[in-house]
């Protein structure tokens, strides 16, 4: 899946209240045959990202064929690594982030199977993989050998091994002891302890909890406060006081607000108003401001905080995995 | 293709690695990619020294090659590292390197994470190289709130334990001087002031994961209250509605187990006649909130109605919270 931005610009307007959704699927399948340009291999590291985007956008407008089932397989497995884990794109060192986005494309298009059949390891060794990257001491996760750590590695470490039925693999209470640490005074979460509170770190934070049953350490009040404060006059979210809109903060901030039952402290009409026009009606695709270039990333997001909110016609999206409702009822048995 | 590694003598030894993009598995990739040739050339290269665990000079130069052609490429920066620590090269000379790139690719965080790594060597950086900070402070003159640099600069003052450092708090006044709604800023400085200084657990609020209320402390320096309290209330006087401080002072309050009530005159000021502060309508709501709920909904009811009608649900409930009915 290619991440070259564009050609599309977002020129939706406040008076076109209208998904495209066709323009948006074609948007999607099309992005594969620009692997001519110069942008497309150095978005190479993000590849297995955004095959997921696509991928799970495209089952939320309701058109979950519109990509090879078989060739979205055969692509995810070509990224595995001997250790169990998956690169960005073939040849790519395993690395946590792509490891959770394999397992989620796997799940969406219900082929978990196919990492016992073809994979190597089964999933066994995909676990076995992401726990070996958890700080036994402290509970965080890194991103790979090397260190790195992120509430993002946590939260995908929980989100994956759980749609696995392995989440005994994990320290799920020193994890979740580590979540707590990155609480900041203002109620959010950053990144690592102590780090600036940061909407999309918020996200990892909570999902997280939710995945681990407790959300009971939530302050919930203040938190959504925090929250509900990012929609700004034009309706759209930011991702930290006094930063631009992002059409992409619809989810971070959207998901967290939902997870902690409090989505409706927002203005969801004005919300779904903003998004509506980082939308390019004529090509497809969503950008993370009006005017500006779509791409995948925002046009998930944008998708995914539209079916958050209910819009009419998207498939729902579960707030905690970022994947179609249906897919973790079949995954989780709920 | 002129300078290649393929035709480069003092290469002659290596193998290259072609990528293996799956196709050989049977795998029919759904992308397959089209890289320049000189990137595929000098990855083929990385690949077969990498393989081969190289500790050398030339493996050095041709990881620096591929990172100017794609500093994402992570894996490049692990072997970088690797490298530079089995060689013992001058760290400080990566680092003005590093400073390079770092100015050139304002988003990128693998090199602050390569440069974290570095830092963390106590063999090679027993006390903080002197020119680290006013680097720093170039990266914040192209985005003050710049993510990564905070993250790594608040990893840096726990490194060296720069609590007291008179450096930071002026590094912070000045950033604050330029942009007093600089958020990065006033969590920087909340850090620097109330965060937890012993070494375990690591960083965020005192007492966090502890099961007791998370940022408050058992003693604290009423003087450093005291004054980090002015420093708000001279923040919020120059932009009432900047959000920020706001939340600082009721942080440095709950350090010190300290009422909202002490600032009740102050956020009067912002709310007796004409209101230019939607915060400080806010402050005057919690403190009347325990004895006079009926003046603290007048002031919910404000909100909701006249100043952030966006949020009425969320108004609503603190309304209803108070045990009135909304």
């Amino acid at each position: 899946m290619s991440l070259v931005s564009g050609p599309g610009r977002a020129t939706g307007t406040a008076s076109d209240q209208s998904l495209h959704t066709l323009k948006h699927v074609d948007y999607i399948k099309n992005l594969d045959t620009r692997k001519d340009e110069l942008e497309y291999w150095l978005t190479e590291h993000l590849r297995l990202n955004g095959v997921y985007w696509g991928l799970t956008a495209l089952h939320l407008l309701g058109h979950p064929d519109a990509l090879s089932r078989d060739e979205t397989i055969d692509f995810v497995l070509s990224c595995q690594r001997e250790n169990g884990g998956f690169g960005a794109a073939p040849g790519h060192d395993a690395h946590m982030l792509y490891t959770v986005s394999a397992v989620q494309i796997l799940a969406t298009v219900d082929a978990v199977d196919e990492l016992e059949k073809r994979g190597r390891g089964g999933k066994q060794k995909v676990g076995a993989f992401i726990a070996s990257l958890q700080n036994r001491e402290d509970g965080s996760f890194m991103g790979d050998q090397w260190g790195e750590t992120d509430t993002r590695f946590l939260y995908g470490a929980l989100n994956a091994l759980s749609l696995l039925g392995l989440l005994d693999l994990l320290d799920v209470p020193k994890a979740v002891t580590y979540v707590q640490s990155c609480e900041n005074f203002d109620g959010a979460y950053g990144i690592c302890p102590g780090a600036e509170s940061h909407a999309g770190q918020v996200f990892t934070c909570v999902g997280a909890l939710t995945i681990a049953g407790r959300l009971d350490l939530v302050n919930k009040d203040r938190l959504g406060a925090w929250l509900s404060e990012r929609q700004v006059d034009n309706g759209g979210f930011n991702g930290r006081p006094e930063k631009l809109v992002d059409a992409c903060y619809t989810w971070w901030v959207g998901s967290a607000l939902a997870m902690i039952d409090r989505l409706h402290w927002i203005d969801g009409k004005k919300l779904a108003a903003f998004v509506l026009q980082c939308q390019d009606p004529e090509a497809g695709g969503f950008a993370d401001r009006p005017g500006n270039m779509v791409d995948v990333y925002h046009t998930h997001f944008g998708i995914a905080g539209l079916s958050l909110l209910g819009f009419e016609g998207l498939q729902e999206v579960d707030p905690v995995y970022c994947m179609p409702k249906s897919v973790i009822a079949r995954c989780l048995g709920k | 293709m002129a300078d290649t590694y393929a035709n480069n003598p003092e290469w002659s030894d290596v193998t290259p690695i072609p990528l293996d993009d799956g196709s050989e598995s049977g795998a029919m990739p759904l992308a397959t990619i089209a890289y320049p040739d000189e990137y595929l050339d000098a990855t083929s290269y990385l690949r077969a020294v990498m393989a081969a665990n190289e500790m050398s000079e030339r493996a050095l130069k041709l990881t620096e090659n591929v990172i100017s052609m794609n500093p994402a490429h992570y894996t490049v920066w692990i072997y970088r590292a690797r490298i530079l620590f089995a060689l013992d090269k001058d760290l400080l000379e990566e680092l003005e390197w590093l400073n390079g790139i770092s100015l050139k690719y304002l988003k990128n965080y693998q090199i602050w994470s390569h440069r974290q790594i570095l830092m963390a060597s106590e063999t090679h950086f027993s006390t903080l190289p002197p020119k680290e900070l006013d680097f720093l402070m170039e990266m914040f003159a192209q985005d003050s709130k710049n993510y990564h640099v905070w993250t790594y600069r608040h990893w840096l003052v726990r490194r060296f334990g720069l609590w007291d450092l008179p450096r930071e708090l002026e590094d912070v006044d000045a950033l604050l001087k330029a942009d007093v709604r600089n958020n990065s800023a006033w969590n920087h400085r909340y850090m620097l002031r109330f965060g937890p200084r012993a070494d375990k657990p690591d960083g965020g609020m005192v007492a966090a994961g502890t099961g007791k209320v998370p940022g408050v402390h058992d003693v604290v320096d009423e003087d450093v209250v005291d004054s980090e309290l002015e420093v708000a209330k001279k923040a919020i006087l120059k932009a009432p509605e900047n959000r920020s401080p706001w939340w600082y002072a009721r942080g440095v309050l709950r350090a010190a187990s300290r009422e909202l009530g002490e600032w009740e005159e102050f956020a009067g000021l912002f709310v007796k006649g004409e209101v230019k502060s939607t915060h400080a309508v806010e402050w005057l709501a919690d403190v009347y909130a325990k004895e006079r709920a009926e003046e603290a909904v007048g002031m919910l009811t404000m909100l909701k109605e006249k100043y952030d009608p966006v949020r009425k649900n969320y108004w609503d409930y603190r309304i209803k919270m108070l045990g009135q009915v909304a």
